[in-house]
């Protein structure tokens, strides 16, 4: 696949806004703490490549009908106040709570809740701190008070032995327990079910173990420091980073991708909406309307940009002599029938 | 005294049928087994092989059995589903007493109360009425041990002389009909014969439906080349792609046969040598068919006459030959001699004997072949021997330990003993695998009887519809409880093996035997440690009879996948084709033609009842659908029956698809849905016999018998139709995914009065 | 685990192939029942199944996933949900990534993706992966009385079966290869025209000789 340069341009531009925002949001790389600087640049590579692919992605024919069209059935005249109560709605129903998951397996929805709040807290508490928009100061002498500040700002102060004070200091070792507990159901359920052991790709283990490993190496280091005097803590501190710099390129290129295109789906819910408002398409053969005439024709568009022709005429002229029928105009359920028939003619008939 | 101890209704809320759904753990359950257990399917007499999935001592699933050689892995929708029968909140899981005070009608008992009342009963009225006024019906579903067992039960124990099956609702005439033919009742030809005929002819079997492995067999025939030949009212799947279809009337198969027969001998397509040779009455047998022209056949049988004779042609010119036949033909009041007439075919062209050639019933249920070897059939002991044979009673009281006195005499067949007990010579009854509440002929003159009873009592595993009207039911035990041996359609003895025990208080059927007879005094006969011990004596038995297992054990059946019946010695390797080399089993050697003269069926459509109704089966449900019905997925897939007719007699009586129409005959009537159906004559109307109540076809079924097998005339009787108020409509397909399901479906929609629930 | 399982091995093991033949389906649905005992997808039933025109006739049109080699299915995908894997097999659609719009089960020629709207999400036969990938046969083939769906390699099936097998369809101007075969009685008269299916003689042009066809 060549370059795209137009991509390259926009990604670039993506990691220079992260970069205005470290240097601004840090009071000018003030509260920048530069031991977490090989983590800013996980964090920019990474950036860079998602901005990328979301963008190429965004330009593959039939990705960039839906987008348009999503857009465009959300902004419908005269729904749009509608459709933005339906667009928090849906946020909290399917990206939030993900009740389509729930629907497939309990399991398999409690283990990916427990994955994504963990991903969530992680990445509420380092981006903030990698990028110096967030940091501690000790108030006081003795050490057992702390100040957090956000972008220079100063907000409460909590004590280090308080409950506030432990969770806090604890949130990422919390968000490695709800990780590494969603990997371990996950892990259970493949091990346990040949079924969904045979649709494992390798991608889906890769995920998890980054995942796990991020997760157990960050709380080496809590353990390092908390009950082995800060043994090895140099090692598993550089070990830590690794992995997660590792995580964070890995991002756009595996599965984890599904994170930016996933949201797309509340697109279709709107694309859906419309479609159901706006005239049915009526199968060619059988006459019942079988979905909206708005896909059909985007499908209709979207068919040979990507290298199929499925109409009746020889060329589809516009010549009114030759009627330009498409196959596409068939229900699924006139097709399969007939295929049948089709097949049954080519052995001698059928019943 | 058996009346209903409350209502329909409430029974049904009780015990069912409810549907499984799901397997144990449901859906989402990883598949975690610990065990496959190699065995066979229940439903139907190809038993197929199938390895079943366990974990936790519940069946949890299924995986084709690839290696077993009759299916080699295919299944149909019920063998794939069966497992659902395990695990289902309808299993009867402690014996029960009637008593209409309590919630369901019936109260759980300890077995020793279940056991002490029957035996308490059975002595009463055999002291009041004598021996014979108890009777017992068993069924052929049950393996070979318990077909033994109960036979030798009922007439050592039970001391009675009525004891019959429900085999004798299922092939019977074609057994009555290859006695007399060729000596001996089992189908001649292995199945691996079908694939070398160059024609193979189909007469009443919807093959696709009730033998669906079968198909396959004949589609190797076709890829050899073979032709096909399918006769039957409806055009069945396979009978769509038939070379030669012969949409004959209902009951008109031996004037169709027979004027095959006329144009074979036209034609002179005959085996001469083997007619001389090999058989005896051929001239009775021309002599008959001398008048029955293409033309007379044409119009009796409703067929073109071209047809009759391209068949002729196609089955006497062709060097190999099969001809399957089963319940379309036999199920009337002259199956044996719509047997004969097929047999006559084979006899006349010489296909017997040798690779490819053979006139096989297509055997039903799931032991209907050995299920009638082992003497649980009114007039046979074990070993197919007669029961009016001095020398058979005397061999079988050898075995048995017995006088040959003590061995009762020739008993009532199942419709008789029904009658019987409207005649009151009957008093009492237990019945074990077998609901003849719904499966015997005229519904409301077999619950009648039941309703007679001075006492009934069941042994089943869920509460059928004819327990329902017992006294005491006695919970015995699944398929996949047990383990003992079978006898397929093609005469091979297999063995099915116990996949988990039976739940709760429930109990193997022939431990519940074993205690009913050491209460009747008579334990001495029946001193088994197990099933096996059962087998070793059921082989001695038979020994010398025609259906000889002496040679067989459990080892070697499991071993060799199975042994073809005559094995009579150790190291026999048993006999999968009969009559090599046209040697036949009556004491000359020779077969027999018999002269068939065609003879019309008991009811003839007149003025009042000017439409042929036919009834059968359907591929979801097995026989009365006491298990079937039970397995959501398979009632989803046909819940309830339907009125097949042509647009002709549909647009006759303003009737369109979905339409509820009301058929009636001179025992009664039922209201059901139409499907408006190219693939029916347009004098006849089809529907489906596995449901009860007021869905059940046999509330218009005739009970009239055939004289000789004494099955009931179920494929023939006349009815109106008329347009019913109401429509439902009628799918296509079946609920493909569980939100469909969720949403309730199958192929009738929109039903206000939800009767897909039953 | 599945004691009985057999070690891993190359997908398809030994060259075996699908084949679909239409003509000789019996409807009875063992298919249908056997699919939802698949291991990916418990409970879901993904092959299709239903009446041509039951008030004509009892032909059936089963139907698996053909496993295009182009498969419009995943062309049309704006998810890039469908992929296929080294050995073709069009696989179900990724789940972290569909989006549930139905442009595949709309575009599929053959009518075969399935839109399951609980989970909002399509589901499609694979072929059964689970057991193709340890050299089983699928499900609906393994289990399909009359064999119109049937597994093997190509030299058995010319042993056994009448028939030449067909890999390629016409839809229009659009002729599409598969990788699930289908059987032909000529494979020189070219790809199956589908378009055409509606003038498909009738086996049974008249049953009953009622005359009037």
């Amino acid at each position: 696949m060549p370059l795209d340069l137009r991509a390259v341009a926009i990604a670039s531009l993506a990691v220079l806004v992260v970069l205005v925002g470290v240097y601004l949001g840090s009071g000018g790389l003030r509260w920048f703490d530069a031991a977490l600087a090989g983590y800013l640049i996980g964090v920019l590579m990474a950036v860079f490549a998602t901005v990328y692919r979301y963008l190429v992605w965004l330009q593959r024919p039939p990705t960039a009908l839906m987008n348009k069209r999503g857009w465009e059935s959300f902004r419908s005249s005269g729904r749009l106040g509608r459709n933005a109560i339906g667009f928090v709605g849906l946020v909290g129903t399917n990206l939030l709570t993900q009740g389509f998951i729930r629907r497939r397996s309990t399991a398999r929805w409690a283990a990916h809740q427990l994955l994504f709040w963990g991903c969530i807290l992680a990445a509420a508490v380092t981006f903030p701190l990698t990028f110096g928009w967030m940091h501690f100061e000790s108030v006081g002498q003795d050490g057992s008070e702390y100040r957090a500040y956000l972008f220079g700002v100063g907000t409460g102060t909590f004590q280090a032995e308080s409950v506030v004070g432990f969770v806090t200091f604890h949130l990422l070792n919390i968000a490695a327990f709800l990780v590494i507990a969603g990997v371990l159901v996950f892990l259970y359920r493949r091990l346990r079910d040949p079924g969904a052991l045979a649709v494992e790709r390798e991608g889906d283990f890769l995920a998890l173990a980054g995942l796990f490993a991020v997760s157990v190496t960050g709380l080496f280091l809590t353990a390092s420091s908390l009950w082995l005097d800060g043994a090895f803590y140099s090692f598993l501190n550089n070990l830590h980073a690794l992995t997660v710099i590792l995580g964070l390129m890995y991002i756009p290129f595996g599965k984890l991708f599904h994170i930016f295109q996933r949201p797309a789906n509340l697109g279709v819910h709107f694309y859906r909406a419309e479609g159901e408002l706006g005239a049915p398409q009526s199968c060619r053969r059988c006459g019942e309307p079988f979905a909206s005439e708005m896909q059909m024709s985007d499908l209709k568009t979207v068919l040979p940009l990507v290298g199929f022709d499925y109409r009746t005429n020889s060329g589809g002229s516009d010549d009114p002599a030759e009627p330009a029928g498409n196959y596409q105009d068939t229900c699924p359920r006139c097709r399969r029938a007939s295929v049948t028939l089709a097949q049954c003619a080519r052995v001698g008939g059928f019943g | 005294m058996s009346r209903l101890p409350v209502s329909e209704q409430e029974l049904v809320e009780r015990f069912g049928p409810h549907l499984n759904q799901e397997p144990p753990g449901g859906w989402n359950h990883g598949l975690d087994i610990d065990r496959e257990v190699k065995t066979h399917c229940c439903f139907c007499g190809q038993q197929c092989g199938i390895k079943l999935k366990v974990a936790n001592d519940e069946v949890v699933g299924f995986e084709p059995w690839y290696d077993f050689p009759f299916n080699e892995g295919k299944l149909c929708p019920k063998g794939v589903k069966r497992y659902l029968q395990g695990n289902h909140p309808d299993r009867l899981l402690e014996p029960l007493e009637r008593d209409a005070s309590v919630e369901g009608g019936f109260r759980t008992v300890s077995w020793e109360r279940a056991l002490d009342r029957t035996v308490q009963e059975i002595r009463r009225i055999q002291d009041a009425y004598g021996k014979d006024s108890f009777a017992l019906l068993s069924g052929v579903s049950l393996t070979n041990e318990k077909s033994y067992l109960i036979g030798k039960f009922a007439r050592l124990a039970l001391q009675t002389a009525n004891l019959d099956y429900n085999g004798r609702l299922c092939m019977v005439s074609a057994g009555a009909g290859n006695k007399k033919a060729l000596g001996m009742d089992r189908a001649p030809n292995p199945w691996s014969d079908i694939p070398l005929a160059d024609v193979v002819f189909v007469a009443g079997a919807n093959v696709a439906e009730c033998a669906p492995i079968t198909t396959s067999y004949i589609w190797r025939a076709r890829d050899r080349g073979a032709k096909l030949i399918v006769a039957d009212p409806r055009v069945t799947p396979l009978a769509r792609t038939a070379d030669v279809f012969l949409g004959l009337r209902p009951g008109t198969d031996s004037a169709l046969m027979g004027s095959i027969l006329h144009v074979l001998i036209e034609n002179d397509w005959l085996d001469h040598h083997f007619i001389d040779e090999h058989t005896s009455g051929f001239a009775d047998a021309a002599a008959a068919v001398s008048g029955y022209t293409p033309e007379w056949g044409a119009s009796t049988c409703g067929v073109p006459a071209d047809r009759i004779i391209e068949a002729a042609r196609l089955w006497g010119t062709s060097d190999t030959g099969m001809l399957l036949h089963a319940r379309g033909i036999e199920h009337q009041s002259k199956g044996v001699e719509n047997v004969l007439s097929c047999i006559n075919l084979g006899l006349a062209t010489g296909k017997y004997g040798k690779p490819g050639c053979g006139v096989s019933t297509i055997t039903g249920q799931g032991n209907g072949q050995g299920g009638r070897e082992q003497g649980h059939k009114c007039d046979q002991l074990p070993g197919n021997r007669d029961v009016t044979n001095p020398e058979h009673r005397a061999y079988v009281a050898g075995v048995w330990g017995c006088d040959e006195s003590e061995i009762p005499g020739k008993g009532l067949t199942a419709q008789e003993i029904i009658e019987a007990i409207h005649d009151g010579q009957i008093k009492g009854l237990l019945s074990i695998c077998f609901n003849p509440a719904v499966s015997l002929p005229d519904t409301a003159n077999t619950a009648a009887a039941l309703d007679k009873l001075e006492y009934y009592s069941v042994i089943d595993f869920f509460l059928s519809e004819s327990a329902q009207h017992a006294d005491v039911v006695m919970p015995g035990s699944l398929h996949e409880e047990d383990e003992g041996t079978t006898t397929s359609v093609e005469g091979r003895a297999i063995k099915i093996n116990a996949a988990v025990p039976p739940p709760g208080n429930a109990r193997r059927d022939w431990e519940i035997f074993l205690d009913l007879a050491e209460r009747l005094g008579r334990g001495k006969y029946f001193r088994y440690n197990g099933t096996e011990e059962i087998f070793d004596e059921m082989k001695v038995a038979s020994h010398g009879g025609t259906a000889d297992y002496n040679g067989m054990t459990w080892q070697r059946i499991e071993d060799e996948q199975g042994i073809f019946w005559p094995c009579p010695e150790p190291g026999h390797p048993g006999t999968p084709r009969l009559y090599e080399g046209g040697i036949f089993a009556h004491p000359d050697g020779r077969a027999r033609f018999h002269g068939i003269e065609f003879r019309p069926p008991a009811e003839v459509i007149d003025e009042d009842y000017p439409v042929w109704l036919t009834t059968g089966r359907v591929i979801s449900q097995y026989l009365s659908g006491t298990q079937t019905r039970r397995i959501g997925a398979l009632v989803e897939q046909y819940p309830e029956p339907l009125c097949e007719m042509h647009p002709r007699l549909a647009a006759e009586l303003g009737v369109e698809s979905g339409d509820l129409v009301t058929v009636r005959s001179r025992r009664g009537n039922m209201t059901t849905p139409a499907r408006v159906v190219e693939t029916i004559r347009p004098d006849t109307v089809f529907i489906p016999y596995h449901w009860a109540g007021d869905r059940a076809a046999n509330q218009l079924t005739n009970t009239a018998l055939d004289p000789i097998s004494k099955i009931p005339e179920y494929k023939v009787c006349a009815v109106s139709v008329e347009k019913a108020e109401g429509h439902v409509e009628i799918r296509d397909r079946r609920v493909t995914t569980l939100q469909e399901r969720a949403a309730g479906g199958g192929h009738t929609a929109g039903d206000p009065e939800g009767r897909a629930a039953r | 685990m599945n004691p009985a399982a057999p070690t891993i091995v190359d997908p398809l093991v030994g060259a075996r192939m699908f084949v679909i033949d239409q003509s000789r389906c019996i409807g009875c649905e063992a298919c249908v029942q056997a699919c939802e005992e698949c291991g990916t997808h418990r409970g879901q039933s993904l092959i299709h199944l239903e009446f041509v025109e039951r008030g004509a006739t009892t032909q059936t049109a089963p139907m698996v996933c053909m496993h295009c080699d182009d498969p419009t299915c995943a062309e049309v995908c704006p998810a890039d949900a469908i992929k296929q894997n080294e050995a073709g097999i069009v696989q179900s659609a990724l789940k972290p990534r569909c989006i549930g719009c139905s442009n595949c089960v709309l575009a599929c020629p053959f009518g075969v993706p399935k839109y399951f709207a609980l989970p909002d999400q399509m589901m499609k036969c694979d072929m059964c992966y689970d057991r193709t990938s340890v050299g089983l046969a699928p499900m609906c083939a393994s289990v399909c009385p009359s064999q119109a769906l049937w597994f093997g390699t190509e030299d058995e099936f010319e042993e056994t079966r009448s028939g030449q097998l067909m890999h390629e369809f016409r839809f229009g101007n659009q002729v599409v290869p598969t990788k699930v075969a289908t059987v032909v009685a000529d494979r020189t008269a070219g790809p199956v025209d589908v378009m055409t299916a509606d003038d498909a003689p009738r086996w049974q042009d008249d049953p009953f000789g009622l005359g009037d066809g």
